[in-house]
């Protein structure tokens, strides 16, 4: 298992900048995931990894050795496409040894790793089957085999959970994640789904538009964003925004309410200052459902919409002009428009900088 | 009111119903079909009842009218085998159409390559160019080929009609094979070449098998026009030992007057044996047509 240290690393397709300057450092046997909306540069950036696009400018070492100019074979990196990649002529038995057999590793060891990989990942029924005459979780695991097998310093996947229904995406997120343990792997994952990130990582890289936006563990990224688009992006439903003011005493004036927040929390600019002011559906408490925060704000609005998703509700209400959606834990049937009291947990609060976007915690 | 399934009168109503909806449609077009078929079949009647009929027999009979016995058969084939040397020309033919055709589609197959995975440079350039050439008539380059094979003593030689062969099949299979390797997702060969697998080697393991069938129909069409050419062969080769099997044929036609049509058709009939079996043989290739795939 390797490293992987990506520096000032730029990509330019034709005129048009994707990748405007990277710096990531990937430790020995740590899972990363990048993510971020698409179009940011999430694929880009893995198939730079993987010597399948050319690096512009900027470095790239692997295991502590600059590989910019090396071939994607002599990288000791395997990945797994998002369309699996299969080789649909060959059984999924060759599958597996075909990168094995044309390095002229001995049959015997292939056999060997081949029977592990199929083992371990319930592959044992399928050897003979084409990749046409499987399911989209059986070529989704034999695309993860095929990685295996090579036994790779790093391991690259770029949404391989995508085409996957729901529940396979799920049993198959743990199994990747406990195969990660397992073989104390180098893993660079690419996704766009908050949650896989979320699970999956030890690191999280958040890009925007070709940049990074953010790097820190899912808790750090979660808890901490830096800014108004990586508290936005991580957590479903996203974080509400509304316009506000500073307020005096620590204190939040939006939407015709003035929320205190804790002193040490924010470094905030002088009284009457514009911000924004983000809350997380799960920091706007219904009245009787949750325990009532002890520091915050109290409002009562109608609520325009309630979508019910068992479990929870997310309710729809304004304030002070804005649509705010808060969670609602043991829902009760609402009736449109009925009047119901929230209560903000101040405690819980960002406030970003109007201008720069960029967020005041302290 | 509900609809009562369990009325089984109600639900046969609604199976003759749907099955007249499955019915094939446009059955008036049984009378022109028939026409057809007797147009297109007429022929082949003919065929066979001439291969059965003695040279006498062909001349005092209607051309429709039945044979007299299926005895003279044999003597035809040993006449027109003879006669026209068919063995020579048939074995020449053959070595054409299997090497030149074969080869044809490598090359085409080979350029196809480059020009959709490798990046080359001018490949467009070089797809408008090979493919230009068959926009003209063979006629127009058939007199400075002529000329050409004199001087370098490729006139009459075996080397210099397989050389013409390949040259006028790569155009084709190069069109076609360009489309079925796009078709084949990048990402596979980028697997490969990720799993250590050279350029060679993605072409010979990933790309040919996934576009085996057409590459086989292709060379199947390829066959078939070196096989049935006459044009090229009729004038670039007219020696006994590298003529081509339709230059044998036109030879029967030539001396019309001592061999009697029963003989020529005969040796038109042997002459299609080759590309009728190779057509059966590889007929699931053919059907599936130039599509990709591999089942
Ligand atoms: N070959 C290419 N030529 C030109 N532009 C490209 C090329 N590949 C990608 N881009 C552009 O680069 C940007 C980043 O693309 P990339 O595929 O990395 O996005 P992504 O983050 O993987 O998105 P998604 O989640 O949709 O897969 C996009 O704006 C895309 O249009
Ligand atoms: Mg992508």
């Amino acid at each position: 298992m390797a490293t992987v240290t990506l520096r000032n690393i730029i990509k330019i397709y034709g005129e048009f900048v994707a990748i405007k300057g990277v710096d990531i450092d990937i430790e020995d046997g740590t899972f990363v995931v990048l993510v971020g909306p698409s179009g940011c540069g999430k694929s880009t950036l893995l198939r730079m990894i993987a010597g399948l696009e050319t690096i512009s400018h900027g470095e790239l070492k692997i295991g502590g050795t600059l590989v910019n100019d090396l071939p994607s074979r002599d990288r000791g990196i395997a990945m797994v496409f998002q369309s699996y990649a299969l080789y649909p002529h060959m059984s999924v038995a060759d599958n597996l040894g075909f990168g094995l057999k044309i390095s002229g590793v001995s049959k015997s060891e292939i056999e060997r790793r081949r029977g592990d990989a199929a083992t371990m990942l319930g592959l044992d029924p399928y050897m003979d089957r084409r990749p046409s005459q499987l399911s989209g979780g059986q070529r989704q695991r034999v695309a993860i085999g095929r990685a295996m097998v090579r036994q790779p310093e790093v391991f690259l996947f770029d949404e391989p959970l995508s085409n996957l229904d729901a529940k396979l995406r799920n049993q198959t997120r743990i199994e990747i994640k406990r195969l990660q343990r397992q073989l104390g792997a180098t893993v660079v994952f690419v996704t766009h789904d908050q949650v896989e990130a979320m699970t999956l990582a030890d690191k999280i890289v958040v890009l925007q538009d070709g940049l990074v936006a953010q790097v820190g563990s899912p808790l750090e990224v979660f808890e901490r964003p830096k800014n108004q688009f990586v508290a936005g992006f991580m957590g479903a439903p996203s974080m509400n925004f509304i316009d506000a003011v500073v307020g005096p005493n620590n204190t939040i004036e939006a939407g015709g309410i003035s929320l205190p927040v804790p002193a040490d929390r924010f470094d905030l600019p002088a009284p009457g200052t514009s911000v924004t002011l983000g809350v997380r559906p799960e920091d706007i408490v219904p009245e009787g459902h949750g325990t009532r925060p002890e520091l915050g704000a109290d409002f009562t609005a109608p609520v325009n919409f309630a979508e019910m998703l068992g479990n929870e509700s997310l309710l729809f209400a304004d304030l002070g002009g804005t649509e705010m959606v808060a969670r609602m834990q043991q829902p009760r049937p609402i009736e449109p428009d009925q009047k119901i009291g929230f209560r903000i947990d101040g405690r819980r609060v960002h406030v970003f900088d109007k201008n720069s976007q960029m967020s005041l915690l302290r | 009111m509900a609809v009562d399934i369990t009325d089984q009168n109600f639900i046969n109503g609604l199976i003759e119903q749907e099955r007249r909806a499955q019915r094939p449609r446009g059955r008036w077009l049984v009378v022109p079909i028939l026409v057809l078929t007797i147009a297109y079949l007429t022929p082949f009647y003919y065929l066979f009842v001439t291969i059965f009929k003695t040279s006498a027999e062909y001349a005092q009979k209607g051309v429709l009218e039945l044979p007299a016995s299926l005895a003279p058969f044999a003597d035809n084939v040993v006449q027109a085998w003879t006669i026209a040397h068919l063995g020579q020309a048939g074995l020449n033919s053959l070595s054409y159409a299997v090497i030149g055709g074969a080869i044809a589609v490598a090359f085409a197959a080979a350029a196809a390559f480059g020009m959709t995975r490798l990046n080359l440079i001018g490949a467009n350039g070089w797809f408008m160019l090979i493919f230009t050439g068959t926009l003209f008539p063979f006629q127009m380059y058939l007199v400075p080929l002529l000329f050409g094979y004199q001087r370098l003593g490729l006139i009459n030689s075996w080397l210099g009609m397989l050389l013409v062969y390949v040259a006028i099949c790569i155009p084709f299979p190069l069109l076609v094979l360009r489309n079925s390797f796009s078709g084949i997702t990048r990402e596979v060969d980028e697997a490969a070449r990720i799993e250590g697998a050279s350029e060679w080697r993605v072409f010979i393991s990933m790309i040919v098998p996934n576009a085996k069938g057409p590459l086989i129909a292709l060379f199947l069409l390829q066959f078939t026009f070196i096989w049935n050419d006459l044009l090229f062969s009729s004038i670039l080769a007219n020696g006994i030992e590298v003529r081509s099997i339709m230059v044998a044929l036109q030879s029967l036609q030539g001396t019309y007057s001592t061999i009697g049509p029963n003989v020529v058709i005969t040796a038109t009939l042997i002459s299609s044996i080759p590309t009728v079996l190779l057509f059966v043989v590889l007929r699931k290739y053919f059907m599936a047509g130039l599509q990709l795939g591999n089942k």
